[in-house]
């Protein structure tokens, strides 16, 4: 499959909206056209194949299901996932003649995705640094109360950056991605080592996503039983993800109502410790 | 008595809500952003050049949020600011106290609340439309995530500005707890789903008496190997202190040692 330059021209422009700190904003850029799902489809929408890129989009969605930056530190990056992972693994997975509805087909977008979402953290450092330029040219402007250079500088020059480090990789990459794949199955048997561990490697990634979420809300042992919970009515009842919803906001309305009839009973009881020592006697 | 305009406040907001992070560096972060959206707010309260200049020395102070529940920051400083320009007790040094003060405890209901448990849950139910490539699940999002933080930070930006420091209350109050504490809930029980619909961990190992280990596995509970790796991952971060790109690359150790020993196998040829 032969990705044209007015397509990855569009991916490239994509790419510099939807990076965290990306021209798109936070919002719409970096958590709506950033997140694999909505690249799924906006990559299919480019490349004229909408179902497989929502699969694919989906498929890589998982493992990036919580990408928190917390402090600005991040472990992928998200224009490198989505507008250039997901294009490479659209090409793998019609180059090598995958159904895209095979997990085999979704565990090597997964594992391709991931790849270049961990290489691509080099994309957030090169533009962050680089932003510290227009940054200089900002602190010069509010010395001489130069105002108006504010918004140049916030939203204006940031775009030469993401030129260098969102759009040229993006484009460069992606008109490359389809000679890539024909040089994986030159050199790469799908019943090989090689391909076999990548396969499986995309098959137990987005158990690092699940977990990198669950590493906030599980602090003990304990704490899992919510999320077996969860689990249990997929695995066990078959219940679909809509459901699962449903029922877990049912627990969260219960749950609301007894924390706040502990804290009602705390309030009240506060006041008054010398009726309870009266009741002893 | 001086007194913000609508039209000023749309105009901060508008800025906070598309610059918050377009300019970013390690170094400063927030900071432009936060400039932005005070400057029609800095603009419209003084008159003379150096009067906005002393007022914007004021945000050129480190600021780093999680900006989308941080848009509360931003509406509490124009309220502020408000009040300085009309001769309160209140001055830069106290504005920048009560931001810095709010930086942190905010970025950590932000990160938990809106990265970690909001947008997962929408993803995850966006997920569950899209089975089959249905484009369903990713408008589904676009569209909910977009108007609930339009609407969500408009909110708390005139929230901050209308009650100034009390504002605060809102968010870490006792009411306020219990529904967070019950959205997270939610958010656990979608993630345990999204894991047993998404996680497809399964083993090609034949059993000495002729047996499929998979068969026997989904026996005692499905999923399981799923769940064990979800656990595993888990136990590697929270209690080795291992970061996640290691984790993954230990995963590759563990999918070439399993393909060795014909644990796992695609069973693919081309």
């Amino acid at each position: 499959m032969e990705i044209n330059a007015l397509q990855a021209t569009l991916l490239g422009i994509c790419a510099c909206l939807s990076s965290m700190p990306g021209l798109g904003g936070t919002t719409f850029g970096n958590y709506t056209l950033g997140r694999p799902l909505v690249a799924g489809l906006v990559v299919g929408l480019i490349l004229g194949d909408v179902q497989t890129g929502i699969i694919i989009g989906a498929a890589i969605q998982v493992i990036y299901i919580a990408l928190v930056t917390p402090g600005g530190t991040v472990s992928a990056d998200v224009r490198a996932v989505s507008y250039i992972g997901i294009p490479l693994a659209i090409c793998a997975v019609k180059g090598m003649g995958l159904d895209p509805s095979t997990t085999q087909a979704q565990a090597m977008a997964a594992a391709l995705g991931a790849a270049v979402g961990t290489l691509g953290t080099v994309l957030f450092y090169g533009t962050a640094t680089m932003n510290l330029i227009w940054q200089h040219i900002g602190w010069k402007a509010v010395e001489r109360g130069d105002f108006g250079k504010l918004y140049l500088v916030d939203m204006g020059l940031p775009w030469i950056s993401h030129i260098l480090f969102s759009f040229m990789p993006t484009f460069i990459i992606a008109m490359a991605g389809a000679g890539m794949v024909d040089v994986m199955k030159a050199y790469l048997p799908m019943d090989g080592i090689a391909m076999k561990t990548l396969f499986t490697v995309g098959s137990l990634l987005p158990a690092v996503g699940v977990a990198i979420l669950l590493k906030q809300v599980v602090k003990k042992p304990l704490d899992f039983i919510t999320f077996f919970f969860g689990f249990t009515l997929a695995a066990c009842l078959g219940m679909n993800l809509i459901a699962s919803a449903i029922i877990g906001s049912f627990f969260a309305v219960i749950n609301y109502k007894i924390i706040m009839v502990q804290t009602r009973r705390a309030a009240a009881s506060a006041p008054t410790p010398d009726d309870d020592d009266e009741e002893d006697i | 008595m001086k007194k913000l305009s609508k039209k000023t406040l749309n105009k901060s907001f508008l800025s906070w809500f598309y610059g918050n992070l377009t300019c970013f560096s390690q170094e400063h972060m927030q900071t432009f952003g936060y400039l932005c959206a005070m400057l029609p707010v800095v603009e419209s309260l003084y008159e003379t050049k150096e009067e906005q200049k002393e007022a914007m020395e004021t945000y050129t102070a480190f600021f780093n949020t999680e900006p989308q529940i941080g848009a509360l920051v931003v509406g509490m400083t124009a309220g502020l600011e408000e009040a300085k320009a009309n001769g309160q007790a209140i001055d830069g040094e106290a504005i920048n106290g009560i931001r810095a003060g709010l930086m942190g405890p905010l970025a950590g209901i932000g990160d938990s609340m809106i990265v970690g448990t909001l947008i997962p849950i929408l993803l995850g139910i966006g997920l569950g439309l899209s089975s089959g490539g249905n484009p369903l699940g990713a408008i589904f999002y676009i569209v909910v995530w977009n108007l609930l933080m339009w609407f969500g930070m408009r909110f708390v930006y005139f929230k901050g500005y209308d009650l100034g420091g009390k504002a605060v209350e809102v968010l870490v109050g006792e009411q306020a707890q219990a529904i967070r504490e019950s959205i997270i809930m939610i958010g656990t029980i979608v993630i345990g789903a999204v894991a047993a619909s998404w996680i497809n961990i399964n083993t090609s190992l034949v059993l000495p008496g002729g047996g499929e280990l998979q068969k026997t596995l989904n026996g005692i509970y499905p999923k399981m190997l799923s769940a064990l790796a979800v656990v595993f991952c888990w136990w590697l971060m929270t209690k080795k202190n291992i970061s996640p790109t290691m984790v993954m690359l230990l995963l590759v150790f563990v999918a070439f040692v399993g393909v060795l020993i014909g644990f796992f196998d695609p069973g693919l040829s081309y």
